[in-house]
């Protein structure tokens, strides 16, 4: 479907809602976004972070109370949804009940005037693409979830929408089918190349489809960038927390040296990554690393750490260590390659914090979940 | 989201002339025929030549015989809303937890369906036939004498076997609702049948049994028909009070004096109804089916209990219905019990006109009264204008007030210039359309609220505006409600008495008033003929309008769960 493919912009939208307890809350709050043309842009973050509503300010669905929005060089702002040509897939799919699957899918183009031949094909040509060829004439109550999942897919990209939204699409399906669809949208994303934006709470899901993802905080985007930049450096210890799971560390900035700042913790003095802006010598820091990068080593090792086996839990593929370090506790992962011995309970090990795995944060802020 | 209310509306949101349009013609309508016959009543009540005066309504509540008509009423209605609730609950519980076939569901659907339906005499000439001076039972079966069938008991039992359908219709989905995944955790922690029914089943039953009591005491309250044949003279109550004192005495300020006494109690139950207790379900019904239960939650011998009773009143229901069909084919029941068909010769010569003028005025009631229903209905629920939430409120005022209220208020405001409506069709329809039309308001309300959102949102997205996406989607989706308002509007002019007793003129009469006439004149069987006419009408049209729901109704649109809700 060669369309010409355009980006979005969104410029400093708000969003105001009177809340009968809370007062005056900002849904969304200077949301500034710049999707490029048939990017996947994932927003991120938990219930209540001012997602859904700017997915919906995108859409046409909610009018912001300042910002504009941008479809390519066009401001769309004031157009209403059924003027801006977006392909939309709800959470609960929103089959029209009344209609067969044939009709909902070509409703849109029956909308448009199309003729009654281009229809036809057309539907069936993309109910074959999302593998429903033959459901023509059920209807939605019939089919599965997964089954109705594609045809809001279907009915949304039938259309040749210029963008593609979604609204947390997968979250009423099992584990299992999430992750088959995730990958279909996905794989469906790239042959079609629409600028899609899509919404969800899950991580992994956002990980798994996005080139890029934007991680939103009541009303805010806090961090934008692919899924390894978030994952390896969170800007935030929001970010970092909500993002994959994080042993946070307290610790004191206590020199600042050529191969980046050195931060007294856990009894010890650890090299890490680069120190934010604002902090010196002296700063009280947090330091954060992930599961899997706190090494178990040799007793021997140069700068091991020593640490105190708490519980330990076969897994399968790993294994999950609870750690006591310096009276801090550590949460550890071994991936297992091959049968090895398990770690005894109240065994003193030796464990390694590697510089380039340790992110310095400015101390824990009242955001984090 | 309720604080989406107080935010800038949005695009394409814009004030739509044909909203506006559609708005202001229906204020007028109800300001017509809602607003404006109340206040001239109590113009009429509270006024005397031009003056605040409250020596009318003194005179009623100082007669000592009205004052009994008031106690008699409240009394008579609070003995119905507890015998009803309890025999609604017995149905209930046995349709919900018994574990019936289907065919015995639908056999105790349609036997509760008959009373709903039926002319208002019905129940009250089958007893006369029955335990009246020369009745089947007191004097043919029994050889009692000089028995009298005329006062409270009967009344009692005439108006439950009335009105019991409406707490099984109340209570069915609520029993049915509630999980029964909470019965077996109480039976799994080790609490008997009986034990459950107590400390779960009935607790979580209670808003609906309020429920219940109080539509039944509203309708025991408003009922004009039964009292008027079986109360007698010993038991008089407020409907029929007010009856008397204008045909009998000709004193239509009296009458209405009276009519605003009624109004009082029937307002409160009002009220509580929909703004308390319906407040407390703990279940919510969402309209579908009744989930069988995972375990028997009645032992064997309860439930053929419980069975063989409703079994009983279901038998005694179809009795009385088959007497009502054998007395209008014999000459006179009790007396001569030869066939004949000189009944229906005799509705069908002398009391053609009656029929043509009931099926001419339902006839006109029934589309108007369907459109209003939905019109108002989708107007409140999904458009944003001046005076919304007032007018599904002003619009349930006469379908809540008892019909003599409706009908006298109608008789004063529109007897006299400006407005002289009186004896002409157009009265009888509007008052059958604002008086039984909210049914069609309350299933579109129900309906619409059952539609998500994002089902407009999705057509709008697609690109479709407001125009298509009514016509397309939301149309479609309310048309079950639109039947639902048909129905009920038709049934209700082919059965309603209370309101339009006083509306009724020489030029249009009614089959329900002539049946009293007859019944008044001891003509029983041409009665019995017209009952069951009506009742033959009406099971034609329910059916028709199944059939048309059927037809239209996509497989996949939500349901009205009754055509006779409320």
């Amino acid at each position: 479907m060669g369309m010409d493919t355009i980006g979005v912009r969104v410029a400093g939208i708000s969003k105001r809602y009177t809340h009968r307890v809370k007062g005056e809350i900002y849904a969304a709050r200077e949301v500034e976004l710049d999707v490029k043309p048939g990017e996947f842009l994932t927003l991120l973050g938990p219930s209540g972070c001012g997602k859904t509503t700017t997915l919906r300010v995108i859409a046409g669905f909610e009018h912001p109370d300042a910002g504009r929005v941008y479809f390519g060089d066009e401001d769309v702002t004031g157009k209403a949804a059924n003027q801006r040509n977006i392909g939309f897939v709800f959470q609960n799919y929103a089959l029209f009940p009344h209609l067969s699957i044939f009709e909902n899918v070509a409703y849109g183009l029956r909308v448009r005037g199309q003729a009654g031949g281009e229809i036809a094909k057309a539907v069936g040509d993309v109910l074959a693409l999302v593998g429903l060829a033959g459901y023509e004439q059920q209807f939605s109550a019939q089919l599965s979830g997964g089954e109705q999942q594609r045809v809001a897919l279907a009915r949304a990209i039938v259309i040749r929408p210029r963008v593609l939204l979604f609204d947390e699409p997968l979250s009423n399906l099992d584990a299992k089918l999430r992750i088959q669809m995730r990958q279909e949208i996905r794989a469906l994303q790239r042959r079609l190349a629409i600028t899609t934006i899509y919404v969800t709470h899950d991580q992994e899901e956002a990980m798994a489809v996005s080139d890029r993802i934007a991680v939103m905080n009541q009303g805010s985007v806090v961090q934008e960038g692919s899924a390894l930049d978030l994952y390896h450096r969170p800007a935030t210890d929001f970010v970092a927390k909500f993002i994959g799971r994080v042993n946070s560390i307290p610790g004191r900035v206590a020199a600042i040296g050529a191969d980046g700042p050195a931060i007294a913790a856990l009894g010890t003095t650890l090299v890490a990554r680069t120190l934010p802006a604002g902090l010196a010598t002296g700063s009280a820091v947090q330091l954060m690393i992930r599961p899997e990068a706190v090494a178990i080593v040799a007793p021997d090792t140069p700068g091991a750490l020593a640490a105190t086996v708490v519980s330990s839990s076969f897994l399968g593929e790993k294994t999950e260590v609870q750690l006591r370090c310096a009276g801090e506790g550590l949460h550890a992962v071994r991936y297992n390659a091959g049968p090895a011995e398990p770690l005894a309970e109240g065994a003193t090990v030796a464990v390694c914090l590697p510089a380039n795995a340790l992110t310095v944060l400015p101390p824990a802020d009242r955001e984090a979940p | 989201m309720s604080a989406a209310a107080t935010a800038p509306r949005a695009p394409g949101a814009h004030r739509d002339p044909l909203v506006a349009g559609a708005a202001f013609a229906l204020w007028a309508l109800l300001a017509l025929f809602v607003v404006y016959p109340l206040a001239m009543l109590l113009a009429r009540v509270l006024t005397d030549q031009g003056h605040f005066s409250l020596a009318g309504l003194a005179a009623v509540l100082t007669d000592r015989h009205q004052i009994r008509a008031f106690w008699n009423s409240l009394l008579l209605g609070t003995l119905v809303g507890l015998v009803g609730t309890v025999l609604g609950f017995v149905f209930a519980f046995t349709a919900a937890r018994g574990r019936l076939p289907p065919w015995m569901l639908g056999a105790m659907d349609a036997s509760v369906l008959l009373p709903l339906v039926s002319p208002p005499f019905t129940t009250a000439i089958a007893m006369i036939f029955s335990f009246g001076p020369r009745g089947l039972i007191t004097y043919d079966l029994l050889g009692l004498k000089g028995v009298t069938v005329y006062g409270l008991s009967s009344t009692l039992f005439s108006e439950v076997i009335t009105y019991f359908p409406i707490a099984y219709l109340t209570l069915r989905p609520i029993l049915a609702g509630i999980d029964s995944n909470i019965e077996g955790m109480a039976l799994s922690l080790g609490a008997s049948r009986w034990r459950v029914f107590r400390t779960v089943t009935l607790p979580l039953s209670i808003p609906g049994l309020a429920n219940a009591f109080l539509l039944l005491f509203a309708a025991s309250l408003a009922d004009f028909a039964t009292p008027l044949i079986l109360a007698g003279n010993q038991f008089p109550v407020l409907p029929t009070q007010a009856f008397l004192q204008i045909t009998g005495m000709f004193d239509l300020r009296g009458g209405a004096a009276l009519s605003f006494v009624l109004l009082v109690p029937a307002l409160i139950v009002f009220l509580l109804q929909r703004y308390w207790v319906s407040r407390r379900f703990y279940v919510t019904v969402t309209g579908k089916g009744a989930g069988t239960a995972p375990f028997d939650s009645v032992s064997p011998g309860v439930r053929n209990l419980l069975l063989a009773f409703c079994l009983l009143v279901a038998l005694a229901i179809a009795y009385f219905y088959v007497l009502l069909l054998y007395a209008s084919l014999v000459v006179a029941l009790g007396a001569n019990h030869a066939l004949t068909l000189q009944h229906y010769k005799v509705i069908f010569t002398d009391g053609v006109k009656a029929i043509r003028d009931t099926l001419i005025i339902a006839g006109l009631a029934m589309p108007l009264g369907g459109l209003y229903g939905v019109l108002l209905g989708y107007l409140v629920t999904k458009k944003e204008f001046l005076g919304r939430r007032s007018m599904e409120l002003v619009s349930m005022i006469n379908y809540a007030l008892p019909g003599t209220i409706v009908g006298i208020a109608y008789l004063i405001a529109f007897n006299d210039p400006p407005i002289e409506l009186t004896g002409t069709a157009l009265i009888i329809v509007a008052c059958y359309i604002f008086r039984y039309g909210p049914t069609g308001i309350r299933a579109t309300v129900a309906l619409l609220s059952q539609i998500d959102k994002s089902l407009e949102e999705a057509s709008q997205g697609l690109g479709a505006g407001s125009g298509t996406t009514f016509r397309r989607i939301t149309l479609p989706l309310i048309l079950p409600a639109f039947f639902a308002g048909l129905g009920v509007v038709f049934i209700r002019s082919m059965t309603a008495i209370s309101a339009t007793i006083f509306l009724v003129s020489v030029s249009w009469t009614l089959i329900t008033v002539k049946i009293l006439e007859n019944i008044t004149e001891l003509s029983l069987g041409p009665a019995a003929a017209f009952s069951v006419l009506v009742c033959v009408i009406v099971f034609v049209v329910i059916g028709l309008i199944g059939r048309a729901l059927r037809y239209f109704r996509a497989p996949g649109a939500a349901s009205v769960t009754s055509m006779l809700g409320g």
